[in-house]
């Protein structure tokens, strides 16, 4: 980061003190008994402006955005924490009167058996407590939190993290993907489809089979490389993570969704109504448009890069559907 | 998926040959992301939808090139679909508070059995000050 950049970040930060120390003293009268500091507090934020505005060294966020990042915290939920990463007795005792059982909940579903999920919400209280000591001072997991997101969300992904650790403490060789695939639901949906087809055209040689299957992995790479990142998110959580249309539809309901106002901008009717409801069929009908592109720069590649008339098209496609009855072919060429 | 009907024979085949390709691409290439994976906190954000477009363009972006935080992504979604009839809120008992370090002194017994070492030293922070305690006696 330049020195001149830096200097904008102070000033952001510094422009925001006024709208810090308010948002505190508004905490500080909900639950004067946390013991939480004012300078512990800003200092959450300042990391959080820091970590959430500031990315890339390019970013320049405007007062008005920085305002915006602060006013969206769990002030609630912040405040809870940070009183907790400091030790406090009576935000220890609020936080496990309100979030154990929803803990517990989770963990056990998604831990293989009991005594796992179990082994899981003791572990993450022990790391939530912080067992290190860095100079001196108690490294508290609930330093981490910013409240940006719930607690109860974060909470959700720091037991996740901890049965993912606990899978690998227990399988040495495994590999990430392996282990995020045997942790919670992943594990039911490794499997490729398969697809019952016809068999292979025995009038073609296997050259130019080759040299079409090859084209066809190019093309298709190509297509979904030419898609937005949103789009190729969505692809990818449909196909690759099997999530639900209901579930995409969810992720993209939230109001406050960056994936929702990419749906709003495709979508001029939501753009009139954007609290409307967004359902399976939406994410269903946008699934169809994003095939209809795919298929579109699909062709296009074929044609414009390695020369193929329709009719040659044609042959990819089909041959390509033939030999879906046989993954394996297209995953070594897509290695290639 | 039963949206066949609406879509021509070629528009169906470059979904399977898409499902298949990302699948195969996935398991392969996407894992050779050289970037950090995304920490909890950022994870909770994107999933919950807590951040603007501008702050979640390179997570989105990360998302897509690495499978194991969109990996947990999506079963943070599914959790959270699952868990959304969940609105049940515990409530906050009368009871006296239970002393944090009784808390962790039963945990790290059950992970580590009951020997002195899994005595929790729990240590009030030397921060407290006289306000803060006449505070705690208000409440």
């Amino acid at each position: 980061m330049s020195p001149d950049s830096v200097i904008e970040q102070e000033k952001i930060v510094k422009e925001c003190e006024s709208l810090m120390k308010q948002l505190y003293t508004e905490c500080f009268e909900n639950a004067p008994n946390f013991g939480v500091r004012e300078e512990c507090f800003k200092n959450s934020l300042t990391t959080s402006i820091k970590k959430y505005l500031y990315r890339s060294p390019d970013d320049n966020p405007t007062l008005e955005e920085a305002q915006k990042f602060l006013k969206s915290i769990q002030l609630d939920d912040l405040f809870l924490a940070l009183a907790c990463a400091n030790g406090n007795e009576r935000a220890w005792w609020e936080f496990d009167q309100q979030h154990r059982s929803y803990l517990e909940r989770v963990s056990r579903h998604l831990a293989s058996s009991d005594l796992n999920a179990q082994e899981v919400v003791d572990l993450v209280y022990v790391e939530l407590y912080g067992t290190r000591v860095v100079e001196g001072e108690r490294v508290s997991k609930f330093a981490t939190y910013s409240g940006k997101g719930s607690i109860r969300g974060w909470l959700r992904t720091v037991i996740w993290h901890s049965l993912v650790d606990l899978h690998r403490a227990s399988h040495d060789s495994v590999s990430l993907d392996e282990m995020t695939e045997n942790v919670g639901e992943g594990h039911a949906h490794s499997n490729f489809a398969e697809m019952d087809l016809g068999g292979e055209d025995q009038m073609m040689d296997q050259v130019t089979k080759d040299r079409y299957r090859n084209a066809t992995v190019s093309a298709i790479q190509s297509a979904f490389t030419e898609l937005d990142s949103h789009e190729k998110l969505l692809l990818l959580y449909y196909h690759v993570e099997n999530l639900k249309l209901r579930e995409i539809a969810r992720l993209v309901e939230v109001p406050t969704s960056p994936l929702r106002a990419w749906f709003q901008r495709k979508s001029a009717a939501r753009e009139k109504n954007p609290r409307s409801k967004i359902h399976e069929s939406t994410i269903m009908r946008w699934l169809e448009k994003t095939y209809k592109k795919v298929l579109k720069s699909f062709q296009e590649e074929l044609n414009s890069k390695h020369n193929l008339k329709g009719e040659e098209i044609d042959i990819c496609i089909e041959l390509a559907t033939q030999d879906l009855a046989n993954p394996n072919l297209y995953q070594n060429l897509a290695t290639n | 998926m039963n949206n066949k009907g609406r879509m021509n024979s070629n528009e169906i085949k470059i979904q399977g040959l898409l499902d298949v390709f990302l699948r195969a691409d996935s398991k392969t290439n996407s894992f050779e992301t050289t970037s950090e994976h995304l920490d909890e906190d950022t994870l909770t954000s994107f999933v919950e939808g807590n951040l603007s477009e501008k702050e979640a363009y390179p997570i989105t972006n990360h998302l897509v090139s690495c499978s194991f935080c969109r990996h947990i992504t999506a079963e943070l979604i599914k959790l959270d679909y699952a868990f959304a009839e969940d609105t049940q809120m515990a409530t906050v008992s009368e009871a006296e508070p239970t002393k944090v370090a009784d808390v962790l002194s039963g945990i790290l017994s059950r992970i580590f059995g009951n020997s002195d070492s899994a005595v929790f030293a729990h240590q009030e922070p030397e921060e407290n000050n006289p306000s803060d305690s006449k505070k705690d006696e208000e409440k």
